[in-house]
């Protein structure tokens, strides 16, 4: 029996659970929606572990899904469980999906997440509709990186934006309408940009390539489009021609840039942060960051290497720039989901360096990035929401001594502050090493002086600065006559719910699982862009020398 | 292709449709009058039951009965024309006995058929709560007068229905206009029927007086097209135009009948009655503006442009590209940025209309910039037929999620909300069901995915991309200089519809966001009919997006007979 359809269940069950169960919500009384809350919560847990479960045992591969090739040695352009089914065929537009070493780390970590994130606001208002939100985006998530289909790719892209919207707008802070809004429009602003680079790219195909639209006599096919740019750009060649490709380039980044996102493009990162609620927030930094640096790995890297190279100068720059200024932007945040906002814009800035090293170590080190930011940053913003949650304050300095009151909230906040900022043995720090490493071959490559490293360096020393110095003054300063925060009105003050504990735990333990043992990951990312380099971009970029 | 003459064998079939309209006019001047009135023989004591008059009965009494009568004949219309178009197309001429073609029967007369009848139904199904009929209990002044006028709404529906089909239909560019005029004229009354409101009135006089210069420019254009070629058939226009269309007289009779269809689509600079007709009309008689009269416009458009100044006639590129480019940018810049400063709803849909007009006319745009000379008539015709499925497409989904807004808004109306934004606040609490409906329509309006007007928009910006890419020989020393620049117009719209996003979210800010007025906190109205119709619109809306696949297939096939044509 072929199981190629088992990609389907991932986009499927979440999606369509979510739907039925919003509909239904929608036609209950408020009164029955609050008795109803709880269950539905419970039925997202559900849903979403067997999800975990599923893509768990995809990666376990061959001894439990029959037809699984193995990650590591997945050839570069092959797919697992890859799945074709014609949606509008007359433009060349079908349902592909399938998974490689650059998009199963992102569905597994989706499906990590999403159980995680309903234990860590298993208390959160409006059960009935939170929750089927959440799945719904965790749905619209995973499409976006099993789609091996512009059209499907665009369409699950934007989807992301709708129950995000409405996450931040219904369970946000007190400025969240500005910051849907601004969150949606700047998103929305720059796909429809890279749509119309989309479209572009489809009409200057080749007709009748593999899966060709019998009227169009072109196909949104992401592979077989891959395939024709490789041969198009082989030998030195420029697939489309220089000006075009650069501007094609170009496009495309920008739909990309803005949601990782990178300085300039930054601002409508922290508003939403701040003003979303805890759940979103940590699927918005968790998974919902990375769909651009996926999204550049998936097309424009692979389509226009010599743009790429043309411009990775630039992209070079705006990493530094990234890295550089979200941190010190960090030194002056008093408001602590702000600071870790600005802590997610400066690891971005991290995956950009290591794109735009063009090297498979500095690539591997941004898919690692990718996948270890996704485990950290969500147990930020969780300590986050905790803090808010229980102190009613997100200011840091609103709760001292936080290790003499609420020990676990303290424990938490020191281990996640302690992975974010590179501690080594936990996964940011693998990632951070590699990307340090591929900068320097870079920087010995092109001859600059060493001064280069001086950058990065730096910001390793203030992101230590603005972790030591908010937890010295949230957790250990004022010790024993400390006096609780004024918004708890004299109330004792509470450490986590259960809840928040295990999501806590568990999170910390695949931190340091990641850490310890990063070869889980990491060895199927690195066989990835090693196969990608040796595939495509060498005989494509040293042709033309 | 058949020809037939006037009442032949199988003349009555092949517009069944427009006799269905016919029918269900006289059907309505009769039905509302039937009663228990009986004839007395003279000279005798027979009394020989005569149903005019009398003590009408329970039925025939129902001030809505109109309203329900009128969306049975549409939607037997609607299911006529589908029927016909999708079980096997019998191309029919209407020809006179003198031989020269009056109207035709085709795919794309047929498709558009269907997007008027659609329209018209789904309006008048809404227009049974959303007029003042109130029960028959009703025995006050106000209540007798607004039962009593019931009827002459829908009538004036049919007639707009009849006109409509007439535009589409038509072969004859004096038919067309006639058909054309009889459409305007019965939605001049639609859009002021409620004269007791200042604004209907004031809306409807504003609607009237622009709409009558526009068609009297259009007429004037008419009689000078006549003077030049001897004749309106669009066969003999099109032939005169190949041989020496680049005369003064024909290009000034084309630049005035562009003013008249121009208006119809509103486009700048003839856009400016639109907003205060679509806001003085009630909500859906604006939805028809908004959707079926525009429909219209870009038939009218498609026809003048495409069939009878084709750009065949000239070489290279069509004489109208350039102004018709610059007014598309126009049109669509300005109909987005006064989109974002409108606070009334009604207006603010009005200019995201104006904004879907410049859209539509970016794409024919592009149909203009096909290279016609010798070699290269197949590609091009291939791009054109991508053009004019994206245009038909477009206006086809546009039934579903503008009228549907429209109808939303319709509801509200019907508490005497609908004419601020305020008056949505609150939506998502009062009525889940709308407030859901409605951001659905906005979402679609702005083209986000998986929704029609998503694909609606990627097909519009597909056709550009491809004309302008068409001569493009894809190679390595390929250069951004080779692009047509039609594929600016693309660019030009997507920044476009980035900036209409912000006002079409502000719409679902306000309804999940803002508490409801005061006095507004209740339950909306009901209205089973005018819900049953949003429902349609809104599945149509998704369905249409999720699987576009048919409707582009048929939407192929109606541009299929206009680009074969050519």
């Amino acid at each position: 029996m072929t199981t190629d359809w088992i990609s389907l269940p991932l986009v499927g069950l979440p999606l369509i659970s979510s739907i039925v169960l919003l509909a239904f919500v929608a036609y209950s009384s408020p009164a029955a929606r609050d008795r109803m809350g709880p269950s539905i919560r419970m039925a997202s847990l559900v849903f979403s572990l067997i999800m975990l479960v599923l893509t768990t045992a995809m990666f376990f591969g061959s001894n439990y899904i029959e037809g699984t090739m193995d990650w590591a040695t997945l050839s570069f352009g092959s797919f697992n469980y890859e799945f074709r089914y014609d949606w509008i065929e007359s433009l060349g537009i079908h349902w592909t999906v399938g998974m490689d070493a650059l998009s199963f780390p992102m569905v597994w970590l989706t499906t990590f997440l999403l159980p995680i994130t309903i234990v860590a606001t298993w208390h959160e208002k409006n059960a009935a509709v939170y929750f089927p939100l959440l799945l719904m985006m965790g749905g619209a998530l995973i499409g976006v990186f099993v789609a091996l289909d512009l059209f499907m790719f665009y369409v699950f892209w934007e989807l992301t934006l709708i129950p995000m919207f409405f996450l931040i707008l219904k369970w946000g802070g007190k400025d969240r309408k500005y910051a849907s809004q601004k969150f949606f429009i700047y998103t929305f602003t720059a796909s429809v940009i890279m749509l119309l680079g989309l479209v572009t790219v489809y009409f200057l195909q080749p007709e009748n390539l593999s899966h060709a639209g019998a009227w169009t006599g072109r196909t949104f096919d992401i592979p077989t489009l891959t395939a024709h740019a490789q041969s198009a750009n082989a030998g030195g060649a420029w697939f489309l021609g220089e000006s075009l490709q650069k501007i094609l380039f170009v496009m495309l980044m920008i739909g990309f840039l803005v949601k990782l996102p990178s300085v300039p493009f930054h601002t409508w990162l922290p508003d939403a942060h701040v003003q979303a609620p805890t759940g979103g927030s940590m699927l918005l930094a968790g998974v919902m960051l990375k769909m651009g640096a996926y999204g550049m790995f998936r097309l424009p890297l692979a389509f226009f290497p010599h743009a790429a190279q043309h411009f990775q100068f630039a992209l070079l720059a705006l990493g530094m720039i990234s890295l550089v200024w979200g941190a010190v932007v960090c030194l002056g945040q008093t408001n602590l989901k702000k600071m870790v906002a600005y802590s997610s814009v400066s690891h971005m800035g991290v995956i950009l360096i290591g794109i735009a090293t063009m090297q498979p170590l500095g690539w591997a080190a941004a898919l690692f990035m990718m996948f270890a930011h996704g485990i950290i940053s969500p147990m930020l913003f969780a300590v986050c929401g905790a803090f808010k949650h229980h102190y009613h304050s997100m200011e840091i300095g609103a709760m001292r001594g936080m290790a003499k009151h609420s020990p676990w909230l303290a424990t938490s906040m020191m281990f996640a502050w302690m992975a974010s900022l590179g501690l080594p043995l936990l996964a940011g720090f693998v990632a951070e090493l590699m990307m340090f490493l591929a900068l320097w071959y870079f920087i010995a490559a092109e001859g600059w002086s060493v001064l280069w490293m001086v950058g990065p360096a730096f910001v390793l020393a203030i992101t230590a600065a603005y972790y030591l110095w908010s937890m010295q003054r949230t957790i250990f300063e004022g010790g024993d006559d400390t006096q609780p925060p004024a918004s708890l009105h004299g109330q004792p003050v509470p450490d986590i719910t259960g809840a928040e504990k295990w999501a806590m735990v568990v999170m910390a333990a695949f931190t340091i699982l990641f850490g310890v043992m990063p070869w889980i990951a990491l060895d199927m990312m690195h066989g990835w862009t090693e196969a990608f380099f040796e595939t495509l971009l060498i005989p494509i970029l040293k042709g033309g020398a | 292709m058949k020809q037939i003459e006037s009442f032949d064998e199988g003349f009555v079939l092949a517009l069944a449709p427009e006799f269905v309209l016919v029918i269900g006019l006289f059907t309505l001047m009769i039905a509302p009058n039937v009663g228990n009135a009986t004839f007395r023989i003279p000279l005798t004591q027979i009394r020989v039951p005569w149903f005019f008059g009398g003590k009408r009965g329970l039925l025939s009494s129902d001030p809505r009965l109109p309203g329900l009568l009128t969306t049975v004949f549409f939607t037997l219309a609607f299911g006529l024309a589908t029927v016909s178009f999708v079980g096997g197309m019998n191309k029919t001429q209407i020809i006179t006995e003198g031989g020269s073609t009056m109207l035709q029967i085709d795919e794309f007369s047929r498709m558009f058929e269907l997007i008027f009848f659609g329209a018209l139904a789904l309006a008048s199904a809404a227009s049974v709560n959303r007029l003042p009929a109130t029960s028959r209990s009703d025995r006050t002044a106000a209540g007798l007068y607004n039962n009593r006028r019931q009827v002459d709404f829908y009538i004036l529906l049919l007639t707009t229905g009849l006109g409509m089909s007439i535009v589409a239909l038509a072969q004859d560019l004096f038919l067309l206009f006639i058909g054309l005029e009889l459409a305007s004229f019965s939605t001049y009354v639609l859009v002021s029927f409620i004269k007791e409101s200042k604004e209907g009135t004031e809306a409807g006089m504003k609607y009237f007086i622009v709409g009558s210069v526009a068609s009297g420019v259009g007429l004037y254009g008419l009689s000078l097209l006549y003077l030049w070629s001897g004749s309106l058939q669009f066969a003999d226009l099109s032939v005169a135009f190949a041989e020496n269309g680049m005369e003064a007289l024909p290009l000034m009779a084309l630049g005035m009948l562009l003013v008249g269809f121009g208006f119809k689509v509103s486009a700048a600079p003839f856009h400016f009655a639109a907003p205060d007709a679509y806001a003085g009309a009630t909500a859906p008689v604006a939805g028809v503006l908004a959707t079926a009269s525009k429909a219209m416009g870009v038939l009218g458009l498609l026809r003048l442009l495409l069939v009878v100044a084709s750009p065949e006639a000239t070489d290279g590129s069509a004489v109208w590209l350039v102004a018709l480019g610059v007014l598309s940018v126009v049109t669509m810049t300005w109909g987005n940025l006064a989109a974002l400063g409108s606070t009334n709803p009604k207006r603010m849909l009005a200019y995201s209309s104006v904004a879907h007009a410049g859209y539509m006319m970016a794409a024919i745009t592009a149909i203009g910039a096909l290279n016609w000379e010798d070699g290269h008539v197949d590609m091009s015709t291939d791009a054109a037929l991508v053009v004019v499925t994206a245009l038909i497409f477009h206006l086809a989904v546009l039934v579903c999620f503008k009228l549907g807004a429209f109808l939303v808004l319709s509801l509200l109306e019907s508490e005497k909300g609908g004419h601020t934004l305020e008056s949505l606040g609150g939506l998502a609490k009062r009525d889940p069901f709308l407030a859901v409906a409605m951001f659905i329509f906005m979402m679609s309006l702005a083209g986000v995915p998986p929704l029609s007007g998503f694909v609606s928009k990627l097909l519009v910006i597909m056709g550009i991309v491809k004309v302008a890419l068409l001569d493009v020989t894809v190679n390595s020393n390929l250069t951004f200089g080779d692009i047509h620049w039609v594929w600016f117009l693309a660019l030009l719209m997507v920044i476009n519809s980035a900036i209409s996003v912000f006002y079409y979210l502000r719409v679902g800010l306000v309804m999940y966001f803002h508490e409801p007025e005061e006095g507004r906190e209740g339950a909306l109205p009901s209205g089973t009919p005018v819900r049953f119709a949003i429902l349609v619109c809104l599945i149509t809306t998704v369905f249409f997006g999720v699987g576009a696949g048919q409707l582009i297939a048929l939407c192929e096939a109606a541009a299929n007979a206009l680009v074969g044509a050519w």
